[in-house]
């Protein structure tokens, strides 16, 4: 069999929307997993064609299985190989697109089958504008992932793969004991940026957030610079992408950095004491005030 | 030890202005050292003082990112020498033919024991080019980098993972990808800018080096703006907290986002 | 001629305003509204080279031209007016009479301390009773065995008492006015040597400019600079670079003032639309775009006659006074577009508003400038 997709997993099976995008190119899809075999045992059962597992020992990040990765997509090279965005399938992406010279486009819309090649709606440059791409020859796209369906029955075999891995082991783990966010999933999300002035703040904003039944994200200053929560919480351009039903930006200024993590919401709310911030010129409703006296009001107007 | 920056100098979409035709039009912005390369330098020369390494910066792109004022932008913020390929056929290239031009100069430069990049371009933002570079070199790469130390073949790295920090031990040349907020970059003094006129700018010509070509080709059709869900813009008189509340509650309630 | 800054001057520019950005605009509000010395600031400043930036390195400095010195005291300025003149006092009054009227013992043991901002200097000239009218002033130099003997009080004398070092201007021959004034290096330390109390500004706020005193104070021999009654050349020579930096200072609170009137024309909504689409305010907008850039112009052609070894006292003057008077048009005119808002504490508009007036007054007042300016138009 001559797989027309190849699907790159690392950790975690997320990989719903590649499958689904690979599949929609016709031609067989195939999986190769750089993870533990969990992960395969998860993608085996989703509906793909073929799983290669490259088995390593337990210390060895998948980033490391770049090798049997590279191997493995080149022994069958396929049209499209396709990973999802997170840094650990990058690097293997990365190497099957070096060992194939493919192409490599990161911010596909749509994926249509061309002839031998494909045609990419390519978003570009903080999601400005939109390239049509035609692509002859190898092209490995980074895609949002998503959650892995489960196709019934016993699955594809699990085909071990044995490259030793590039030399890369974990030595330590610690967690810093932030919550980890949910934001892929929420449908309200509640964003604070720099108008907040203190960490105990915070306090306020987690109050709304029970009010409101919402997640809390930041901007890229109150994620990195100020550390007040966990960097899965930021929203941006190198972070994540969200479309809940409501985001209600408070305190954040509306830089394209933030807000093109935002395009796909369908509702937003900004407060900021700045008449002249650019947030309310894409928000849909806008209040200018003081957070301070606001947020605490909208808290007690829900209950 | 030998340490490589690779670095980019491009414009912020910040500054450019998009068409009704989705065309993008560049010519209001001015470019600069991409938002992060300055964090990957300063965390590549923090280390290359720990350890007295030699530290070269590296860029390859199309007109304008061999300018004197380019190399001495770069060379000011603590790089020891830079090596430039500039070449039209670059201009607008993808991150593969990028870091297959990387990776022939790191090729030539020699005896390279790490490569760093920021953790990704203010413009293309892909976080592509150091894995696809790595890939090229046969080297492993690491995101998310907030901590290096060690020394040339064993190197101690951090980085970043959801909910906490992984330590790794990393054996041979590597390719890391610094992390956003890995580093506070220095600002470049006057004596450092001044100096930066005096260190080395190697242009190196792409027709000399041996990048295997593409096979894949790319080629652009057409231009369009992202459908952009429109806003409602509307502004709601917030000198009454609570009445503002109150209206904002309605509202959204009416709209069926609540 | 051309009217392109070089490469290290665009870079030094754009270093200068990310320092400014990150570092000192975030405390100029507070340091006005508390009248509080920018302390902290002092150390960075030294890191960034920016205390003796045209001194030769081998004395400390960072070597660069006259023409970067000038457009970092502007992007300084842009950011806090305090901050500028702090910067622009010390390095220009201060440093600059004792490296061109120093002997080499005197440019050894003060010119590398200032240039590399260990040490911060002051200039003492002006008095109660003698501003514009230096050469009135009554402050003595008594000669004595060991040296001299210094007695008299100086007013608005900025940097103290932070200073460590200042150039005091005092009469070694009061009978010969002017001509029997001289010029000495006073250290902060010194018995008889005091500082008053701070002086409460409409602008500048951050910038300390308390009156000093002397009472029998003591010092060296060699403490004096110069020649015996050179002093008021020395003085008047000292403030022809000085006000150069001034005009940078002004061209920086004038360029904030105008940003700042361009960013809200463009959010403010009225009747419908930005007030920037409004006739009124464009012709505002184009007149201040105007005369700051001729005011730039300005600053620029008088520090590049210093690079170019060039006359530059009349350049100087016609800079400052024109660069002085644009600052305070344009802050007003920026108030004017802010409207009731540009009123009030929350836009920085009128903090450049009262810092531009000063520039008017000191290091020269404009009248000054004018009789310089008409003294060589008419000759």
């Amino acid at each position: 069999m001559s797989v027309n997709a190849w699907i790159v997993v690392g950790d975690q099976p997320t990989v719903g929307n590649l499958i689904a995008v690979a599949r929609s190119l016709g031609g067989p899809v195939g999986a190769v997993v750089a993870g533990p075999r969990s992960v395969a045992e998860t993608v085996a059962a989703s509906g793909v064609d073929q799983v290669l597992w490259c088995s390593a020992p337990a210390d060895v990040p998948a980033e490391a299985n770049a090798p049997a990765v590279a191997d493995a997509v080149a022994a069958d090279p396929p049209r499209v190989v396709l990973a999802g965005r997170n840094p650990g399938e990058r690097v293997l992406l990365g190497a099957a697109a070096a060992r194939l010279k493919a192409a490599v486009l990161t911010g596909a819309r749509s994926v249509t089958v061309d002839g031998d090649g494909v045609v990419v709606v390519n978003a570009v440059f903080g999601d400005i504008a939109e390239q049509t791409v035609a692509v002859s020859g190898p092209v490995a796209l980074l895609l949002d992932g998503g959650p892995i369906p489960s196709a019934g029955g016993t699955g594809v075999p699990i085909e071990e793969v044995c490259v030793p891995p590039l030399g890369v082991t974990v030595t330590e783990t610690r967690m810093h004991g932030f919550d980890q966010a949910d934001l892929s999933s929420a449908r309200r999300v509640i964003g604070v940026g720099r108008g907040l002035k203190a960490r105990e703040d915070l306090t306020m904003i987690e109050e709304l957030a029970r009010a409101l039944e919402a997640e809390i994200a930041c901007s890229r200053p109150v994620a990195e610079g100020l550390n007040w929560m966990g960097k899965d919480r930021y929203i941006g351009s190198s972070g994540a992408r969200i479309a809940p039903r409501l985001y209600l930006a408070i305190g954040i200024s509306g830089q394209l950095q933030h807000m093109v993590g935002l395009t796909g919401a369908e509702t937003i709310v900004a407060i900021n004491t700045d008449p002249n911030a650019a947030v309310f010129s894409q928000a849909d409703y806008g209040l200018v005030g003081d957070l301070y006296q606001l947020v605490p009001a909208i808290t007690a107007a829900l209950k | 030890m030998r340490i490589v920056v690779a670095y980019k100098w491009t414009c912020d979409p910040e500054e450019a202005t998009v068409g009704a035709d989705g065309t993008v039009d560049w010519s209001r912005a001015k470019p600069g050292l991409s938002a992060y390369d300055p964090v990957a330098i300063e965390l590549a020369r923090q280390f290359a003082d720990a350890t007295g390494a030699e530290l070269i910066g590296v860029t390859v792109g199309g007109k304008g990112v061999g300018t004197p004022i380019a190399a001495k932008a770069a060379l000011g913020r603590g790089l020891d020498r830079v090596v430039i390929v500039e070449d039209a056929s670059l201009a607008g290239a993808g991150p593969s033919e990028l870091a297959a031009v990387l990776a022939e100069v790191i090729r030539q430069i020699g005896d390279v024991d790490l490569v760093l990049t920021g953790d990704s371009s203010v413009d293309v933002a892909a976080k592509m080019v150091p894995t696809v570079l790595a890939g090229t070199l046969g080297w492993p790469a690491v995101a998310e980098v907030t901590s290096i130390s060690g020394q040339a073949g064993e190197l101690r790295v951090e980085r970043a993972i959801p909910g906490g920090v992984q330590v790794l031990k990393v054996r041979g040349p590597a390719v890391l990808a610094a992390a956003a907020d890995a580093a506070v970059p220095r600002i470049p003094g006057m004596k450092d800018l001044l100096a930066a006129a005096k260190k080395p700018a190697e242009h190196a010509e792409l027709a000399a080096l041996t990048v295997p070509a593409r096979a894949a080709v790319m080629t652009v059709t057409g231009w369009s703006r992202p459908e952009r869900k429109a806003r409602k813009g509307q502004l709601i008189d917030a000198s009454d907290p609570a009445q503002a509340a109150g209206e904002l509650i309605t509202a959204l309630r009416q709209a069926d986002a609540l | 001629m051309d009217f392109e800054l070089t490469d290290e001057q665009q870079l030094i520019r754009d270093a200068v305003r990310e320092f400014a950005e990150a570092e000192v605009a975030p405390i100029a509000a507070e340091i006005d509204r508390n009248h509080r010395f920018p302390h902290e600031l002092l150390p960075r400043l030294a890191e960034m080279n920016l205390m003796g930036m045209p001194y030769p390195e081998k004395l400390g400095g960072a070597g660069a031209d006259y023409l970067s010195y000038v457009i970092a005291v502007e992007e300084l300025s842009r950011a806090c007016a305090s901050t500028g003149v702090i910067l622009s006092a010390h390095a220009s009054l201060a440093t600059w009479p004792i490296y061109k009227f120093g002997t080499e013992a005197q440019q050894e043991r003060y010119v590398p301390d200032m240039a590399s901002g260990r040490r911060l200097g002051a200039f003492a000239l002006t008095e109660p009773a003698a501003g514009t009218d230096a050469g009135a002033g009554t402050a003595t130099a008594t000669r004595h065995a060991d040296g001299y003997v210094l007695n008299g009080s100086k007013m608005f004398i900025t940097n103290a008492p932070y200073a460590e070092v200042y150039i005091v201007f005092a009469k070694t021959d009061p009978d010969r006015g002017a001509r029997g004034m001289s010029a000495f290096i006073l250290e902060k330390d010194t018995p008889g040597f005091s500082v008053g109390e701070a002086e409460h500004k409409l602008g500048i706020r951050g910038s300390s400019t308390p009156p000093i005193y002397f009472t029998d104070c003591h010092i060296p021999g060699e403490a004096l600079l110069g020649e015996e009654g050179e002093g008021f050349k020395i003085a008047m020579q000292t403030l022809d670079g000085g006000r150069i930096g001034i005009a940078a200072q002004a061209l920086g609170i004038a360029q904030a003032a105008l940003d700042a009137a361009v960013s809200y024309a463009k959010e403010r909504v009225q009747f419908g639309k930005p007030i920037a689409s409004l006739q009124a305010i464009q012709w505002m907008i184009a007149d201040m775009a105007t005369e700051v850039d001729a005011a730039r112009l300005l600053v620029y052609r008088a520090a590049s006659c210093v690079d170019n070894g060039r006359p530059y006292s009349t350049e100087g003057a016609m800079a400052k006074l024109f660069a002085s008077e644009t600052a305070t048009r344009v802050a007003g005119k920026a108030i004017q577009i802010h409207g009731g808002y540009g009123y009030t504490e929350s836009y920085p508009v009128e903090r450049n508003y009262r810092d531009a007036k000063i520039t008017e007054i000191y290091e020269g007042t404009s009248e000054v400038q004018r009789m310089v300016i008409s003294r060589s138009a008419l000759r």
